[in-house]
Parts: C-alpha cells; structure tokens; sequence
C-alpha cells in the first residue's frame, strides 16, 4: 500500500522539520535582538560559530557539557512519560551526588567495584531524596510540584548544613569554600580523551569526556529499553496517557506512578557524576545549579524520548556555548544572553507544540 | 402538496478531505413531518448546521417561502423562522424555565427585565401546543422530557415554523416519545414544518410524512410515507442489505456467573445510588438492565467492573466473592467490560491498534515472556487475527488508533473485549453513537457470546435494544431494581411505566 507509506513518511518529515523550524527561528529573533542593542549580527554569528563549531577542542566540549544536561532530560522525561511532574530533579541532584560523594570518600573498594557503586549510590540518593514527595502523592494526592519544589529547598539547605558541618572535610581555619573530604582515587571517574585521540577525534585534555559518558550511554539504552520494549515501561506510558483508560485495563497505576517518580529521582542522582567525580574531587554545596530545570525544557523539546532527549541536551549545551562565545566577543550584555537562550528555548517549544498540533488535525481529517 | 417553507438547493459543503454535503436538495411543506435519516458521518448534521447558520456552504441556495435568503449565523436562521431542539439541551441549569425561554430575547421596562409580558405570551403558547410546563421552576428540578418542552417553547417563543429536531427520543422514556409525538402533530396541524433527525427507524415510520435518506453526503433517496418499509430504508442507508432482527440462537441457560447480592453504594456526599441491588445473570444469558439514564446503571456496571468502596452487599463471579478483587484480578477471572464513555475509557489514543488490542492481557503471555520483555511479534500476530475476525478497517495494525473512525474504534474496544474469551461480558451502551451497520455487527457479537456460552449483562438506554436481545431485564428506578420481566412476558409500554417510576411501590 504505497499511499498509506507516503503518510506515514508525511508526518515523519514534519515531526523532524519542527524542532529545525525552530532553531531557525530562533537564530532569527537572536539575531533581531543583536541588532536591537546595537551590535552587529555578523559579529556575533562569527563568535557563536568561534565558540561552538570552530574545532574539534569546542564541539568536544559542547559533547561534555551536554552529559549532565542529558541526565536532567532523560530523569525529567522519564517522570513525564507516566504523567509525573517530576520539578525536584534539582533536589534530588544535589543529594543524589552527595550521597554518591560520601560511597566514594568512605568505602574502600578497588576501582572497578567503586565506581560502579558511587554510580549506584548516587542513584539511591536521588531515589531517597524523590521518595517523599512520591508516597504523598499517590497515597494523599498531594500535588508533585508544591512537594518537589519545597524538597529542593530543602535539599540545597540541607547539602549547605552537612557540608559546613557534620561531612565538612575542611581543617580549622582553612579558608577554601565548604566542601566535603576528597573522593578516594579508586571512585574518581577517568578520562576517555586518549581513547577518542586513539580513534582520531581529537580531544584536547582539558575537556571532560568522562566515564560519565559512557554511563550515560547505558543509561539512555535502559530507559529505551525499559519504556519501549517491556511490559513495565508500556504501563508507564498508558499511565501517563490516560489514568482512566489505565485504571480500565487494570493497571495499577498509583504502583507505577510511585515507581516512575522514585526511577526519575535516581535518574536524577546521576546529573552530578561528571563534576563531583570527574572534575572536582569532592563534593560541594555550589556544584552547578539549576540543571534540574534545564532538564524539564530538555525534556520537552526532546518530547520524552531517550533519542529526542540526547538531541535536545546537545542543542541545550550548543546554546549555553553559544552565549558564552557573544559573551566573549561582542558587546551584548550578559543579560539579554540568557534571554535570548530563554526565548530560543521557547520558539523550539512553541514550534514544536503547534507542528504536532497541524499533525494531529491533519490526521484526524484523514481519519473520517 | 401545499406552500413550500424551506426549499435547500444543491448544497455542497467541503471539508479538506471529506465531501460532507455533495449537492444536497432538501424541502420541506407547510404541515409536513420531513424525517431526514443517514448513518454517522453520513452528512446530516453538516446539512442542519448549515440550515443553521453555524457553517456556511460552498455553494447551493436556501429558500424559505420561495424567498432566497443567506444565512450567515443563527441569529439570522431565527429570524428567518428556523428553530432547532438540539440532541443535548441549550438550557441553564439553574435557571427557571421561563428565564430560559426568554434567554436572549428579554423584555425590558425601564431598563429592567420583563417578566410578566414575555410569561403571557408562553402561556398561550403553552395552551395552544399542549406544552404544559412549571415557568417558575428550575430547569435543573425538571425530568428531561420536560425540559425538552422546554426547548420547543423557546423555538416557538421565537416565532419558528420550520422545526429541526436532531435525535430527539433518543433521552426519552416510550411515553414520554408518544407525548412528543402528540405535540409533533399538534405543531403541523398549525401550519408549521418539522425535520426529524432519527435513528430509530421505527419512530421515523410511525411519525414522518416524507423520508430522505441521505449516504456519503448525496440523497440517495426521499420516500414517501406508504412506500418505505423499514428493511428499505436500512438498506438505503447502508448501501447494501442489512439484517435488522437479531436471530436469537436458543441457548441452554447455564450456571449462574454473576450474582450481586443487596448492593448499595454512596457518592461522597453520602447520598445512596445504590440500594440493595440483587440479580443473577446465568451462563448463555443475557440480563439487559432498562431505565431512564442516571438511575444508577452506570455505577452499577462500574462497581462490578472495578473495586469501588461499597456501603454493603456482595459481588460474586462463579459463586466466589469479587468484591473486595481490583480491577486486574478481575479481569483475570474473565470479566470483559465495553465502558459506556469510550472515548474517556476505551483506548490509548496515540498508541497503535495492536497494542490497544492486548490492553488488559499486555502483561500476560504469550505477549510478555517471563522477563516482562515485550514480544511485539506475538502482540502483531494476535491483532491481526483480530482484525480479520472482527472485520476492522484499517490500513494495518500498527495505525494508531488516533487514525480510525469513530465506528472502528467501538469495533476496536468490542473486539479486544470479546477476544479475552470472557466468562462475563459487561456491555455498557454498547452501541451509543453507533450507526446502522456498526450495530448489526455489536448486535451480532452480543449474540455469538450468548451461544458461547457466556453470561452478558447489557445495560441501554435504548429500550428496544434491550428488548430485542435480552433474556431477562431489570428496570431501575432511582438505584434500585425495582422489576424484573422475563422477556416473553411483557411489553415496551409496561417497562416504560417502571422505567418512570409510576409502579414503584406496585412491583413485588
């Protein structure tokens, strides 16, 4: 039946075409912005290109950069495909890495046991950290984002508290910011820079292409995995569908949704490993904030799949380089960079809703 | 015949990719009940709403009284003498009925709203056409029969003498269709016009001078009253023969499957739906549920089809108790349920055909090994026999279910319900919203179940639906079954008078 797969392909193309659409679009209103506050676009197309595209040494870092992003995205999703509004990756970060920190200054294990285990504790800990606010909303229906909200405060205070005093690995009288003891060297993350050289890429050493990489390419393979192929993750699906189509079929859905926020919450865990294991050392209080809420736009743009997720976190690093380079190189003020990144975000997100709505309708017409 | 009130010529109406009015005439006589018959998307409701004003069409004219006019909103249809009583009542609720009626069109005395003049006028009205209503109570303390007077004063009130009504018995009680029928008749004898929207063939015989069948947005025919029989104007519907008498298969009743014993249950303001609800539905049996629609039927197939927290009695599925089962552990004992509002509860729209067809069993085997990993290949396999043995149109079972019709979609939810093999089968409106052929086929399914030996419990609002295929019915009134008719020993008009509540205390 050639009409039905050239349908097929129509929609196709036009699910891709969206997220281009709005990266055009939103390199055009960056580039009306520039103009607006007196710069010239030239410019500053040369100095988003110098900092993102220019060598192999900027797209490798934009790879680094978008490791943690693609944790945030894919625990954010994860929460999103069974209708959780999970908004404490956050939270759940900066404990999650804390308690991974601690397997990794306090137990004494070889190396290819301890870093599986800092791994798997760090995902514990953001398990823990989204056990709360999970009990209460299934069993009291208390909404998820009141909760994860507050248990992000809480959490931030809660890090700041721990490492100022009780796991402060600071002498009397040392002067450096609050931070805990340092990560023994059998839990430190190594480089995979050589091993991209080996295979001709070249990666100079001071970007961080990290084992966290390739825990994140596990990652992403089981959340495919566990959403597309078994029984488990097609539940989690329905469940975020339809709760009353679900309740129908006799899935459990309160079981799910709890088991879906609690995964995420680990999935969470794991954004932290690239800078407490990789490039700190030790774990601080003021380890990169606001990850977790980059994770929900990530997430969005990427539509909650693990694939879309990827591309989504790479397009998010791609940007955070980009207004680092009009930072450097031409007179936009910080500001209007993070509003621009803001609004790029926005047009991504707007394009992409109103292509899937053309589709939809397109679909329904052809339905009758 | 006589004078001419509407005449429609040649309407054609497009939308992208559909052609739902394709050179519709239409006409209508002073004095004259026009029934206007067509499956679902067969164009009748684009042609009344263009009739309306509420589309406007590609080309064609509209004449009433030999005038031509356009006709741009309903502003301008009301003017021009059109009323219509839409399927689901335009009343406020809370509102009286006469404050209702004037809706839109209030009389004003020094800035103030009018009471007094605008209630003269209705009053008349009232007499005039036997339509006797309460003006001063509330629109929501009224029975739906009454609140459908309601509708015809307020179309009368506004001067129409070409009356749409679309699928107006459909919420009626048999008496409540034959007071209808009455004010029908009153309406002609004055001169005005009535286009009737129906599916029940049965009415449009009974009442109708003149019968258009409308297929495919094209007139396929208009039948004078004597020449069309019910057989005909199926066909002409349908586009090919349609058995409409389902062939009851004599069926040895078995053992009994379901048994609710004194069921009662509350909403949360602790207000009873169901009181001491008691009946057994037996292997090979169909035991159809009759009543007035929000008498409890719904809650009644929900609490047996899903734990719900019960005041007290018992549920029992081969002589064990369910009661205290969830919705899973149910199903596994071989309950199926077709859910009366399918769109909320029947499919995962944006998943595909074969994956909303093992909804239910997807945690089973074969289409889950013992690692919970999905076999698609099975789940493929099992919906495309489904698809054949149900005759489900669509381009392949991995289409979402998004992509099919609204009558492929019920075909979808009865499908998949019946493959689970189940032991007990609730039908819950299995064919509300469904058209002609789409019915014979559910009818048809109802049936093949019954011979296989299982137990059906068939809740309608239709009451010839569930006449026609029951075995034995209950008639609920207010949460409780108040009757229960084996079907051979009573009629419509009996049932009809439970189903008011008019015996309640005779019964028993």
């Amino acid at each position: 039946m050639p009409v039905i797969k050239f349908k097929f392909n129509k929609y196709k193309l036009l699910e891709l075409f969206a997220p281009v659409a709005g990266f055009i679009a939103s390199i055009i209103v960056l580039l009306i912005i520039v103009i607006a506050v007196g710069e010239s676009p030239g410019k500053s197309l040369v100095a988003i290109y110098k900092f993102s595209l220019s060598s192999s040494a900027k797209v490798a870092t934009i790879l680094s950069m978008s490791i943690p992003l693609f944790f945030a995205g894919i625990a954010v999703a994860f929460a999103f495909q069974s209708g959780v509004f999970n908004i404490g990756v956050e939270g759940q970060y900066y404990f999650g890495g804390l308690v991974g920190a601690m397997a990794g200054i306090y137990l004494h294990l070889p190396a290819f046991i301890h870093i599986p285990v800092v791994v798997l504790f760090s995902m514990l800990g953001g398990a823990l950290w989204a056990l709360i606010p999970a009990i209460l909303k299934v069993t009291k229906n208390v909404h998820e984002v009141i909760t994860t909200i507050m248990f992000n405060s809480i959490a931030l205070a809660f890090v700041n508290y721990l490492v100022n005093g009780p796991l402060s690995g600071l002498g009397k009288g040392k002067s450096l910011e609050p931070q805990t003891a340092k990560i023994q060297s059998t839990a430190l993350f190594g480089k995979l820079n050589g091993a991209f050289r080996f295979l001709g890429w070249n990666v100079p050493d001071y970007v961080y292409l990290d084992y966290s990489l390739i825990v994140a390419i596990i990652i992403g393979f089981l959340v495919w995995f566990v959403l597309f192929r078994m029984r488990y993750g097609f539940e989690i699906r329905a469940v975020g569908t339809s709760l009353d189509v679900s309740k129908y079929a006799g899935i459990k859905v309160k079981r799910v949704q709890l088991a879906a926020f609690i995964l995420s919450g680990a999935l969470g865990g794991l954004i932290g490993l690239q800078e407490i294991f990789a490039i700190r050392g030790y774990y601080t209080y003021s380890i990169a904030s606001g990850l977790g809420f980059d994770g929900i736009a990530i997430a969005l743009i990427g539509k909650n799949s693990p694939l879309g997720v990827v591309f989504a976190a790479v397009l998010f690093a791609f940007l955070k380089q980009a207004g680092y380079g009009l930072q450097f190189y031409t007179a936009v003020p910080n500001s209007v960079i993070y509003v621009i990144t803001g609004l790029m975000i926005l047009f991504i997100v707007v394009i992409n809703e109103v292509v899937a709505a053309y589709i939809r309708a397109l679909r329904k017409k052809e339905a009758v | 015949m006589s004078e001419t009130l509407l005449s429609m010529r040649k309407i054609t109406k497009r939308f992208p990719g559909v052609l739902a009015n394709d050179e519709i005439s239409f006409d209508l006589f002073k004095g004259e009940i026009h029934a206007l018959v067509g499956e679902n998307g067969a164009g009748k409701t684009t042609l009344m709403k263009i009739l309306y004003g509420l589309y406007s069409p590609d080309s064609g004219e509209i004449y009433i009284k030999g005038k031509r006019i356009t006709i741009k909103n309903p502003k301008e249809a009301i003017n021009g003498g059109i009323g219509m009583v839409h399927q689901h009542f335009m009343l406020v609720p809370p509102f009286t009925v006469l404050e209702n009626i004037i809706i839109g069109e209030e009389t004003k005395k020094f800035g103030l709203l009018d009471e007094s003049l605008p209630a003269e006028k209705i009053k008349a009205l009232m007499e005039k056409n036997g339509l006797i209503v309460d003006l001063n109570s509330r629109v929501e303390d009224v029975p739906v029969g009454l609140q459908q007077r309601v509708e015809i004063l307020k179309i009368l009130y506004r001067g129409a003498e070409i009356l749409v009504f679309d699928e107006p018995t459909a919420v009626l009680t048999p008496q409540e269709v034959e007071d209808l029928f009455k004010t029908f008749r009153q309406l002609i004898s004055q001169g005005k016009g009535i286009v009737f929207i129906s599916h029940k063939l049965d009415e449009v015989l009974e009442i109708a001078d003149r019968i258009t069948v409308i297929r495919k947005g094209r007139v396929i025919k208009t039948l004078n009253r004597d020449e069309a029989t019910k057989s005909l104007i199926a066909e002409l519907m349908v586009g090919k023969p349609v058995l409409l008498e389902v062939s009851r298969p004599d069926v040895k009743e078995g053992p009994a499957v379901l048994e609710v014993k004194y069921l009662s249950l509350q909403d949360y303001r602790k207000v009873n739906i169901l009181t001491d609800v008691s009946f057994t539905v037996h292997a090979g049996e169909i035991y159809g549920i009759a009543g007035v629609e929000g008498n409890g039927q719904t809650e009644l197939v929900e609490v047996i089809a899903e734990a719900a927290p019960i005041l007290h009695g018992d549920i029992l599925l081969n002589g064990e108790s369910i009661t205290n089962w969830d919705v899973r552990q149910r199903r596994e004992a071989g309950i199926s349920h077709i859910p009366e509002d399918r769109h909320r509860y029947g499919l995962l729209l944006p998943f595909s055909l074969a994956e909303n067809l093992t909804l239910g069993m997807h945690h089973k085997e074969p289409f889950v090994n013992r690692f919970q990993i999905i076999n698609k290949n099975k789940i493929r396999e099992h919906a495309k026999a489904v698809i054949e043995k149900f005759d489900i149109r669509t381009p392949s079972e991995l289409t979402t279910a998004l992509a099919l019709s609204g009558g492929n979609q019920q075909k979808v939810i009865v499908a998949r319900e019946l493959s689970t093999e189940p032991k007990l089968l609730l039908a819950a409106q299995p064919t509300r919203g469904v058209d002609i052929g789409a019915t014979e086929f559910i009818h048809n399914q109802l049936m093949i179940a019954k011979k296989e030996g299982r137990a059906v419990l068939l809740v309608s609002a239709d009451l010839d639906e569930v006449m026609s295929l029951s075995d034995r019915i209950g008639v609920m009134f207010k949460g409780r079954i108040i009757k229960e008719f084996e079907r051979e020993k009573t009629t419509k008009e009996e049932i009809g008078f439970y189903m008011m509540g008019e015996k309640e205390h005779a019964g028993n």
